[in-house]
């Protein structure tokens, strides 16, 4: 009873996600130990994928660059009040857009590169700017109208890769793909910066320019929302339409922009992916990034640096899954039943929290 | 024994001791008022009564026992109900669904009546509430058609039929019309004679004269006197709670008008509902000038100022700042051409509850300089020297300016946006409501800014349910009836009688309104 609401407040907001992962630690347990398998087999697998060599730890680094854009990408939304649910269909295009530009231009690397990002962002606005001009235009909710553009996209790409940018030899691979990627175009590998600081990690592992792309987004994105005029307003916004309708924003304006903004970010999900990993445009390019994406900004607390610890988290997470999958005799489709269940119980006790922690607040105005 | 007793309750905040060892008792049948300076406690001590925190020391005790209350339902399973300013209605149920609703279980003990909610016997038992205690309201109404007088009843009777039997009304008569204010105490006699408690909370002196049988005072946390009404004054209490007499009169120096500022011309406008609430209406404010919208409140005055403000749905009219036509501005060109306001509704538009008062106190302003820089960078530095600033002169009770603004007492935060307003250097201001929820002290002050505006020449639109306050600080006085000023007097010809007279749409014949 001496803590005060405050002291409370901030308390339990930071330790919400830790007490979900442990509460999903448990859970995850119990089911190990369901299926028939002892509990210290499943930690030490767990262990031994995550932290069993550098490589293993350098992998869920790697693996958590699509996803911290992901979450960077619904979070910017978010802080303006906005659902962007169409993060995955922005990135299928915005991958789209990047791939012809990397497929089809010819530039030295020095500047095919940084146009690919750029065309990538764009893509993934644009994909975005119908949804968001449907919001202040005609009042559309956006979850509507993005979970159908995330349709829409998916079916576009799949026939754009089919049929026009199909760039396969017959009987190649059964795999629909667009022509090879220009090599000035494709994302060089950081590993041997990381080897030279000391970090022995294996050369096969993706930490590549995308990893520099998702920190340049990380840093802009934090100083727009906490330090720029605009940012403020984007807050505002989120926190309450009314006030600042008042207080003279255009809000309309804002959440078109922070929307579009969104959307740009969502367009370098597919980055890693596209031009580290494969080296050509696939409409089968991992999906569902943009799904984890609005659970990464949730337990990330929409903030860019909370997003850095809950997408390694998520990481973290799914390469347990394949180290129980691999190590131990867990079958492999429970394996993907623990992740997910894992995923659902740490943002559901977050939201508890965060719930709990507004309705004290809540009570405090009168 | 008393009702209820509260014993050296202490409760601390990050950087203040809200409240400091208070000792408070409510006797059966009797109305107890608790006031105080904003920012001074009464609250806090309400929401330990009601289980919304915990106390760090100190204990309560019911009929002479000591219990523990672990939150708002567990409260009014103790018997002890609590009026909110906000009211907790869902306002597409009807009223009777709003009474019963989270008690149809508990009054319907059997599986089946489980299953069908047996309505017949409740609204049976509801009827006889309120007959009992003329509390009378049409039960089928959605409640979101009704005033918020009857609003209020609602909530009374939710928690009659709870069982309360202390009644917890924080700041009840903010929001009510004098006839509705007339209501509220006719309903406290009523409930006091059945032998429930009452704990009142105002910072309307002359009613707390009027209702209260003992009060209470409270300053910075700590119980100062608790004194019976006899004998008691507004002087002494006003004295006691702020720890130095008070004036209680504005100095107001006649006008000198000069150039007209706001004029608006045949304004005609509908609210969401479609319901006419102004027509046809002409108005102009002048520099030097004070014009005071006098009226029962839902006659318009909220719309006229909303059509200032920003870009209402006028359906025609037309809005003139210095002889520029801005009925198509929004707000931004609106505040940035000169136009102040202190909303009337200050929870829905005045403050981001979890930003700091820094942030809040520049808001309207934040996007231009000294508070921001080149490309748009936030100077955080000037900001809040500048909510320093502010906060030391409209001594805002806080302990500081990093604070989140929900961590304010409602009255301070109140503060803060009349604070923002006043500052801003505007020449038109829009005062709706501008000392409601403050204290005396704070009322005073406010008054001598609002007259001090007015001498460096700013125009000054002011609308108060209040009718003292409008006839102490108004150099014209317009009352609004129906959407429309139905009668103009300058300062020196007015008297309380005929404007009171002509709220009531007497003029139009209807005065039973
Ligand atoms: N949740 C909170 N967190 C931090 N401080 C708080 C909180 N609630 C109240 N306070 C502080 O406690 C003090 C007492 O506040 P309280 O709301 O009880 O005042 P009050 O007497 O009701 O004032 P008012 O007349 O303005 O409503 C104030 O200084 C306020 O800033
Ligand atoms: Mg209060």
């Amino acid at each position: 009873m001496a803590t005060t609401t405050s002291r409370r407040e901030t308390l339990l907001r930071l330790l919400s996600p830790v007490i979900g992962f442990f509460a999903a630690i448990v859970i995850l347990l119990v089911i190990v130990v369901a299926v028939g398998e002892g509990p210290g087999a499943a930690i030490r697998a767990i262990l031994r994928i995550t932290f069993g060599n550098p490589s293993r730890t350098a992998t869920v680094l790697s693996q958590a660059i699509p996803l911290y854009i992901a979450g960077v990408a619904v979070a910017f939304a978010f802080q303006a009040g906005v659902f962007n649910i169409g993060v995955e269909g922005q990135y299928f295009v915005g991958g789209f857009v990047a791939a012809l530009v990397g497929i089809y231009l010819k530039l030295p690397p020095i500047i095919h590169i940084p146009l690919v990002v750029i065309a990538a962002m764009i893509g993934g606005a644009l994909w975005a700017a119908v949804p968001a001009l449907l919001k202040v235009g005609r009042g559309v909710h956006e979850v509507i109208t993005t979970i159908m553009f995330n349709s829409i996209a998916i079916y576009l790409m799949n026939f754009l890769v089919n049929r026009p940018f199909n760039g396969l030899e017959v009987g190649e691979s059964l795999e629909p793909q667009t022509k090879a990627i220009a090599e000035t175009a494709l994302f060089g590998r950081l590993n041997g910066f990381f080897q030279a600081l000391g970090w022995k990690i294996g050369d096969h592992v993706y930490l590549d320019y995308s990893l520099i792309v998702a920190l340049m987004v990380g840093v802009v994105v934090w100083i727009v929302i906490y330090k720029l005029r605009f940012g403020f307003e984007v807050r505002s916004i989120g926190e309450a339409i009314d006030v600042s309708r008042y207080a003279g924003m255009r809000v309309k304006r804002v959440q078109v922009s922070a929307f579009l903004i969104s959307g740009g970010i969502a367009g370098l999900i597919g980055l890693q992916e596209i031009f580290a990993i494969r080296g050509f445009y696939t409409y089968q390019i991992a999906g569902g990034l943009g799904f984890d994406g609005i659970a990464i900004a949730l337990i990330g607390l929409n903030n860019p640096l909370g997003i850095v610890f809950s997408a390694l988290l998520f990481s973290f997470l799914r390469q347990a899954g394949y180290g129980l999958q691999l190590y131990t005799s867990v079958p492999n489709s429970v394996s993907y039943v623990i992740t997910g269940l894992m995923i659902i119980i740490i943002v559901v006790t977050n939201e508890l929290v965060v719930r709990y922690v507004r309705n004290l607040r809540k009570r405090e105005v009168a | 024994m008393p009702l209820l007793r509260m014993e050296n309750i202490t409760k601390v905040f990050p950087g203040v001791v809200a409240n400091d060892g208070v000792s408070f008792d409510l006797q059966a049948g009797e109305v107890h008022a608790l006031v105080g300076e904003n920012g001074a406690g009464k609250t806090t001590l309400m929401k330990i009564l009601y289980g919304l925190y915990g106390p760090d020391k100190g204990g309560i005790f019911i009929n002479g026992q000591e219990t523990s209350i672990s939150g708002p339902r567990n409260a009014i399973d103790q018997g002890i109900g609590m009026v909110h300013q906000h009211f907790m209605l869902v306002p597409v149920f009807s009223v009777l669904d709003n009474i019963i609703l989270g008690e149809e279980r508990e009054s319907t003990p059997k599986l089946l009546q489980r299953l069908y909610l047996d309505k017949r016997s409740l609204r049976a038992r509801i009827a006889e509430l309120m007959e009992r205690n003329h509390l009378e309201t049409d039960l089928d109404r959605p409640v979101r058609e009704l005033p918020v007088g009857v609003q209020q009843r609602v909530e009374i009777l939710k928690l009659l039929f709870r069982g309360a039997e202390v009644l917890v009304f924080d700041e009840p008569t903010a929001v009510l019309t004098p006839q509705e204010i007339e209501g509220l105490s006719r309903t406290f006699r009523e409930l006091t004679a059945q032998g429930k408690g009452i704990v009142f909370i105002s910072h309307k002196l002359d009613e707390v004269l009027q209702v209260a049988d003992r009060i209470t005072v409270i300053r910075r946390g700590k119980i100062i006197e608790t004194m019976p009404r006899e004998g008691a004054t507004k002087a002494k209490i006003a004295d006691l709670m702020v720890g130095k007499p008070v004036l209680l009169k504005v100095d107001n120096p006649q006008a000198e008008p000069k150039e007209e500022v706001l004029r608006v011309e045949h304004l005609t406008a509908a609210d969401d509902r479609g319901a006419m609430v102004l027509s046809d209406l002409s108005l102009a404010v002048h520099a030097g000038e004070i014009v005071g919208i006098a009226g029962v409140e839902g006659n318009g005055q909220t719309e006229l100022i909303r059509t200032i403000a920003e870009r209402e749905k006028i359906i025609s009219g037309e809005v003139y700042l210095k002889g520029e036509n801005i009925t198509s501005w929004d707000v931004r060109e609106r505040r940035e051409a000169g136009i102040a306001h202190i909303p009337e509704d200050r929870h829905r538009y005045g403050l981001l509850l979890s930003f700091s008062l820094a942030d809040n106190m520049v808001l309207g302003r934040h996007h231009r300089p000294p508070f921001v820089g080149p490309i748009g960078w936030r100077k955080t530095k000037a900001i809040r020297e500048f909510a320093r600033s502010t906060i030391a002169a409209y001594d805002i009770r806080t302990p500081g300016e990093t604070t989140p603004a929900h961590a304010l007492s409602g009255g301070n935060q109140q503060k803060v946006i009349i604070a923002r307003e006043m500052s801003a250097d505007p020449i038109l201001l829009l005062a709706s409501q501008p000392t409601r929820g403050v204290d005396i002290g704070a009322t005073e002050f406010i008054y001598k800014q609002i007259v001090e505006a007015k001498l460096q020449g700013r125009a000054v639109l002011l609308v108060s349910a209040d009718l003292d306050e409008i006839l102490s600080l108004s150099d014209r006085v317009c009352v609004m009836y129906k959407g429309k000023i139905v009668y103009e007097v300058a300062r020196d010809q007015a008297t309380k009688e005929q404007i009171g007279f002509y709220m009531m749409g007497a003029e139009h014949g209807d005065d039973n309104e």
